[in-house]
């Protein structure tokens, strides 16, 4: 095992590449706010990420996207929440921050290595 | 698809909400236009959106992790004029006046014209949060290294 297949590197892979599938769901559900008939989308995140570390190593990320129950739909059968996409958008942006900065953590660990700690 | 496939959803809202806050401004301009080229008042447009599947050449696909696509564009599906009978106002001396001095002005109310462009303007801000949003984390990604 070289150390970019090291475990932790593989589970933050999964979960960027999750973060950033949920980032697209947000996204698409934000370009769709005035879509007549349109659905807000999502992932149960936690969820997913738990199946994500479980799966083999090579098998292609799939989450299960679903829609989300509960919200009030306007007479065009719209029921994109404004307040909802917007505190996801924040949250998936520090979600993707913390995954990013764990992964500059661990390429410095290997680079002071390489560079015998100094 | 990757963050730049998002920039493109992003960007496909932008584009539909200018083009709806466009069709509105036409409107609002012309509320009080009597004479058109096709003959009689102008008659109000509608636009309709309606999803879209992101553009993906093979490139992107090859590179797209997640077998199935499910985040979805935006856009102008279709723009449907409004066929209310005009709102006849008695203006004998008026060049448009029929033979009762009765002229036809469009049907169009610029109170609900101005909450529809006030919508659009609201959205197009929204979408463009998003855009920042996305562009930051790529920033982040780029910065992985140094």
């Amino acid at each position: 095992m070289n150390w970019i297949e090291s475990p932790t590197m593989q589970r933050l892979e999964h979960y960027l590449d999750l973060v950033t599938f949920r980032h697209e769901l947000i996204s698409s559900n934000l370009a769709n706010v005035d879509t007549p008939g349109y659905h807000t989308q999502d992932v149960d995140f936690e969820n997913e990420v738990r199946r994500a570390d479980q799966r083999l190593e090579d098998d292609p990320v799939s989450p299960h996207v679903r829609e989300v129950k509960g919200l009030i739909e306007r007479p065009d059968g719209n029921n994109v929440s404004l307040e909802r996409e917007t505190m996801a958008l924040s949250q998936v942006q520090l979600q993707y921050r913390a995954g990013v900065e764990l992964l500059r953590n661990q390429i410095h660990m290997v680079q002071s290595a390489i560079n015998e700690g100094k | 698809m990757n963050l730049f496939g998002v920039l493109d959803i992003n960007a496909s809202a932008l584009l539909a909400e200018r083009e709806r806050a466009e069709v509105v401004t036409s409107n609002m301009a012309n509320a009080e236009t009597t004479s058109t080229p096709g003959g009689g008042p102008y008659k109000k447009q509608l636009v309709v959106f309606g999803t879209e599947q992101p553009g993906q050449g093979k490139f992107a696909l090859a590179l797209s992790r997640f077998g199935d696509l499910h985040a979805r564009g935006v856009k102008v599906e279709r723009v449907v004029q409004d066929n209310a009978p005009p709102i006849r106002r008695y203006e004998p001396g008026h060049p448009d006046a029929d033979t009762d001095g009765y002229v036809s002005f469009p049907d169009i109310d610029p109170v609900e014209e101005m909450v529809n462009l006030m919508g659009a303007a609201q959205a197009y801000q929204l979408n463009v949060s998003a855009v920042q949003a996305t562009k930051a984390m790529i920033s982040e990604t780029i910065q992985i290294l140094t």
